[in-house]
């Protein structure tokens, strides 16, 4: 049977097998010999040699001090506790024990502690290690000094565990300056392709100064470089190649640190007391600057956070926490980048132009009544409150009537749709005035571009572009209504208004103009806008491109840059008419300026003007406004100067008089020395640089400064990355 | 004595325990047992001398892989045994079976199966222990294809083709297991489950226009594969670096060019065991079990390297001898197997002296890994099994 099977028509098949078997195993056999004995060009033999590994010393970053010299930002050197994961895989129990009782000193455990120390890799997922194996791993930034003596006293029970000392940026006075001076965080590969001299290890700054001055603070970063055994372990420090890392300049800027604890503390102390009072009081903001330099000495917002958070990579809770929708925007500087409804304190910007181009005259008067009817719309004073008689522009201007600013506006309107019909174009006069003032072009202070609002007004060509862009949107909510909607009369509102802006959002209307006239409608403004303004009507109608920055100062104490803010544009208005409405809006006139409330009886209440606003903005409560300026003082041709323009908001606070008012009252006493000394000396800005020591150098220190990746690091910016790069070969 | 002794037929039909060895003996092939056994002792030497330096290094024991290997041997020896016992007709009933079992293995894997090299291939058992389905799948794949033809063929002439419907059958039970293993994805183990049932089609003799078809159709589904995107990032790497292999020093080139270096330098005798350079500073990823051979090509060179080649070789050649003298059902079988182990022997040697792409195989008997030592140790007894058969 054995051998019919052999020779049957089965067995003829498998010569196929026997030959495919057969040419595959010779295939080899010969390529063996060929790779083996015949080629020509070996591959060199790698093994066993040693190849350079650097370590990058990131360089300190520059420090950031006040007008005074006084350090904004600093570093300081922080305990960073590091594992040596081949000391402890040499254990006899390869560690298990040390990293238990580190986990129970940091509070962590043993398993995550870990994932952290193990290098990342296709099988290790996250949390892992991400930098070389070879570097000792951080696992615990800022130890405190409890942690660090446990880990000190007791290195018996720690072998592998050891502290090294980093630097990190500071703010050693918590908040203070927050959105101005903004936070770092860790260099992202997209910021590595954009600066090639970025490496892992580098800090860099986000936002604020930080950001705007990232170059001149960064430094420039050492090297140190090893040499590495084929395994990746450190065979020797080579001293040879080593480079040590330059600190960063020092930024010297206008904030007075005084002057700007004393803003935000009256910001935090309005928004309480408004709260007090049955407000909302979400949010608010202060500008305090010098109208002459154009230099920025305070800028506080409400609510505000801490950058420290930022240091060493921000955690997932405490970045939520900051970006919550309950949490009201912490990270917006609301002074800078925030804008708003100006309301009244936009009447500087209409009276202006309503003189200047002889729609109303100096020496006239007229009416305010309590209600005007514009296109057939009802638009009334504040509280429908009405003068019998006829009122000068000073009297408009310090009892703030809108109705005063109405008619002319509305005038000015109908002759522009005049022109129009005649193939003119429009001359649009008070929308020309506004924009000379500022108002709809980013302020181009020394900050981030998407950190500086640029405002807005209505006119008729953005109308029509932007309905046209928005039409199909507007029609069909229209039609849809809004079902989401909950409350009826907002959703009754929103139909309508979509409805509106259907048919009609295309047109620009008198009562629109009659709403820029008063600050209200599509007129927004940051209250750093607001303080260029003001600060314009008191310099002879020069707007700057303001400044925080004040002068860069390198490490040997040397000035290498002034920074000085430039003027873009001098208001088309004359002198004598800004001085008319400076001098109409002084607290000396009392009761007839509405801005001089809070001021009255104190005794520098002739130092200071102002203008209050009281801006409505729908489903919310008024926001509430004051720009101001003082101490007033005249030069010899009897034009107004003042050292500072302070301008304040608080959102959805009440009338300007009730919350605002008060608050830059606080500010004042301060700057003038009411009550207690001058938080500034001579209640002026400062106007020498102050002298910088030359830096102590910082020795070089070759170690990771970063935590390890943990696994719930959310922001790409604060992810935690290697900060050592290997060289030549794996 | 019990029933089961008297009656060789019975079901389960396992041979007394008190029966004279040189009688229990008979029937096995000892070259081919001898042959597996040195290439699995090699295989044991060469993830030692893969694994000691780099165990030393990390603190553990140097000899902790060896071990492993050895017991994962003398499991798959077990089951040589056991199915060596096994009476070969009785395929019939446990064919099927042992295809739908390897199946579910395979459906079980997608489910609570995890990654391992970019491959969704694995089960975990706990306590360190992994199955990797597709390995036995392999096995399971050959048993069915051979049962379904010699059911079908029954009491047909040995010279007649199988029908068309037999093979539509065929590609119906080939289509599903590689369908699975290509969605791990896991294109090596495809690839050699593909080269054994193509094995199995020409032992079976189905016409040339079949085979030459199926042919085309796998170039044609390859080239579709690569340009349509079917193939997972990784497995296109890999590709690309094997046919341009100075593009990508350091990603997927690495392996190829760290295991051309080792064997290069192995020379004529290699530079004994132990004593590799590029071994023992851990320089091939993988060493232990994908790039083996680079082990043998350093520590004992072209001598070493020529050995395994010629165990494969007479391993083989014992397989195809008890393919020729078994029975339909067993003479599929037998070149199933040979098929399998030849090809995925010729795949793993050839991607070490890049000859052929990278794909995630181990080399057969020798790499470390314990489901494809079970699954050689099953098929080695299979055809012993087979053997016994065509001998009495």
């Amino acid at each position: 049977v054995a051998n019919g099977r052999r020779n049957g028509p089965g067995a003829r098949r498998l010569t196929i097998v026997v030959v495919l078997v057969a040419s595959m195993m010779l295939t080899l056999a010969g390529r063996l010999y060929y790779v083996q004995l015949l080629d020509p060009n070996k591959p060199v033999q790698t093994a066993g040699r040693l190849h350079d590994g650097t370590i990058v010393v990131p360089a300190p970053r520059g420090q950031i001090v006040d007008a005074r010299g006084r350090v904004l930002v600093a570093n300081t050197s922080m305990q960073v506790l590091t594992v040596n994961r081949e000391t402890l895989q040499a254990l006899p129990d390869q560690g298990t024990a040390v990293i238990g009782r580190l986990a129970t000193l940091l509070r962590t455990t043993p398993a995550l502690l870990a994932k952290e120390i193990t290098p990342c890799s296709p099988r290790v997922p996250a949390p892992c290690w991400t930098g070389q194996p070879y570097q000792p791993v951080p696992v615990a930034t800022n130890t405190s000094t409890a942690v660090a003596l446990a880990v000190s006293e007791h290195r018996e029970h720690f072998p592998g565990v050891a502290l090294q000392t980093v630097t990190q940026p500071s703010y050693p006075n918590g908040t203070l300056a927050a959105h101005l001076l903004g936070y770092t965080g860790e260099v992202t590969a997209a910021d590595k392709k954009a600066t090639p001299v970025l490496t892992d290890a580098d800090t860099i700054g986000r936002s604020g100064l930080q950001a705007q001055y990232d170059t001149v603070l960064r430094g420039t970063d050492g090297k140190q470089v090893v040499q590495l055994t084929p395994q990746g372990t450190v065979a020797a420090d080579t001293a040879g190649g080593n480079v040590p890392a330059v600190q960063g300049d020092t930024l010297v800027t206008s904030i007075d640190a005084d002057v700007q604890k004393l803003a935000e503390m009256s910001l935090a102390r309005q928004i309480a007391d408004s709260r007090a009072k049955g407000k909302l009081a979400t949010s608010g903001a202060v500008v305090v600057m010098d109208p002459n330099t154009g230099r920025v000495i305070a800028s506080a917002s409400y609510p505000t956070y801490n950058p420290q958070e930022f240091i060493g990579g921000i955690s997932k809770a405490d970045y939520g926490a900051l970006t919550a929708p309950g949490a009201g925007d912490p990270l917006l500087s609301r002074a800078i980048a925030g804008q708003y409804a100006p309301g009244s304190t936009f009447k500087l910007i209409t009276a202006s132009s309503l003189v200047a181009h002889n729609e109303i005259s100096l020496g006239s008067s007229y009416a305010c009544p309590g209600s005007l009817a514009i296109d057939g719309r009802v638009k009334t004073n504040y509280d429908s409150e009405s003068f019998g008689r006829p009122l000068s522009l000073q009297d408009a201007l310090g009892y703030s009537c809108d109705t005063f600013f109405y008619a002319p506006t509305a005038a000015e309107y109908y002759a522009d749709q005049a022109r129009i019909a005649a193939g003119q174009k429009p001359t649009e006069y008070l929308q020309k005035t506004a924009a000379s003032f500022g108002v709809g072009r980013a302020p181009n202070i020394d900050l981030p571009a998407d950190e500086q609002a640029a405002g807005s007004y209505a006119d008729r060509e953005t109308r029509r572009a932007r309905w046209l862009a928005n039409k199909a949107q507007y029609c069909a909510a229209a039609k849809r209504g809004f079902p989401d909607e909950p409350n009826p009369a907002q959703r009754a509102y929103r139909t309508a208004l979509a409805a509106e802006n259907c048919t009609d959002g295309w047109r620009y209307r008198a009562g629109d103009n009659a709403d820029m006239a008063i600050g209200q409608g599509e007129t927004t403004m940051s209250p750093l806008q607001l303080a260029l303004a003001y600060s314009a009507m008191l310099n002879g109608g020069r707007i700057f491109a303001p400044t925080l920055g004040w002068a860069v100062v390198d490490g040997a104490g040397k000035v290498v840059r002034t920074i000085k803010p430039t003027v873009r544009n001098t208001v088309p208005v004359q002198r004598s008419v800004l001085n008319y409405i400076a001098d109409s809006l002084q607290f000396s006139r009392g009761w007839a300026v509405s801005g001089a409330f809070a001021y009255i009886g104190s005794p520098v209440q002739s130092l200071i003007g102002g203008k209050t606003g009281t801006a409505e903005v729908f489903g919310r409560q008024d926001t509430s406004w004051l720009a101001s300026w003082g101490p007033l003082s005249r030069d010899a041709k009897g034009d107004p100067h003042a050292k500072f323009v302070v301008v304040g908001m608080v959102e959805q606070a009440g009338t300007g008089a009730t919350a605002a008012g008060p608050m830059l009252k606080r500010i004042y006493d301060g700057l003038l020395g009411v009550g207690g000394p001058a938080v500034i000396p001579g209640s002026r800005p400062e106007t020498s640089l102050p002298k910088i020591a030359p830096q102590v150098r910082v020795m070089s220190r070759p170690a990771a400064p970063r935590p390890a990746a943990r696994g719930d690091a959310p922001h790409p910016d604060a992810m935690p990355t290697r900060a050592v790069r290997a060289g030549a070969s794996r | 004595m019990t029933l089961l002794a008297r009656d060789p037929r019975a079901p389960f039909a396992l041979t007394s325990p008190v029966m004279p060895l040189e009688r229990r003996a008979r029937g096995y092939d000892w070259l081919l047992i001898g042959t597996a056994l040195v290439l699995s002792l090699i295989g044991a030497v060469l993830v030692w001398a893969a694994t000691r330096d780099l165990l030393r290094a990390q603190g553990g024991n140097p000899e902790g892989f060896l071990y492993r290997h050895l017991f994962n041997l003398a499991i798959a020896a077990v089951l040589m045994v056991v199915v060596s016992r096994f009476d070969a007709r009785l395929l019939r009933l446990f064919g099927p079976i042992v295809y739908i079992v390897s199946l579910l293995g395979l459906v079980a894997v997608s489910v609570v199966g995890s990654t391992v090299n970019g491959a969704h291939a694995w089960i975990r058992l706990g306590g360190g222990f992994q199955l990797q389905p597709s390995e036995f799948m392999k096995l399971g794949l050959i048993v069915g294809m051979a049962v379904l033809f010699a059911q079908r063929s029954a009491g047909r002439d040995d010279d007649e083709p199988p029908s068309t419907l037999d093979v539509l059958m065929a590609m119906a039970l080939i289509a599903v297991p590689l369908a699975l293993i290509m969605l791990q994805p896991d294109l090596g183990s495809a690839m050699v489950l593909a080269a054994a049932a193509f094995g199995v089609l020409i032992a079976a003799g189905v016409r040339a226009r079949w085979t030459i078809g199926l042919l085309i159709l796998t170039v044609v589904v390859a080239v579709l594969a690569v340009k349509g995107g079917l193939l997972a990032d990784y497995q296109l790497e890999r590709f690309s670096s094997f046919t341009h292999p100075g593009q990508d020093t350091q990603g997927a080139a690495y392996n190829v060019t760290q295991a051309h270096i080792a064997i290069a330098n192995g020379g004529l005798f290699g530079t004994g065991l132990f004593d590799g350079p590029q071994t023992n500073g851990g320089f091939v990823p993988e060493q232990r079990t994908d790039f083996v051979f680079s082990v043998a090509g350093e520590e004992f060179g072209l001598v070493g390297g020529a050995v395994l080649i010629g165990l494969y070789a007479v391993l083989c050649w014992r397989s195809l001898r008890i393919a020729a003298d078994a029975d339909r059902a067993g003479r599929l079988v037998a070149v199933g197997i040979v098929c399998w182990i030849a090809f995925q022997a010729f795949q793993n040697i050839g991607m070490n002296l890049g000859l052929t792409p990278i794909t995630g195989l181990p080399l057969p008997f020798v790499s470390y890994g314990g489901s494809s030592m079970f699954a050689q140790g099953l098929a080695i007894g299979l055809l012993q099994a087979v053997r016994r058969r065509a001998s009495r």
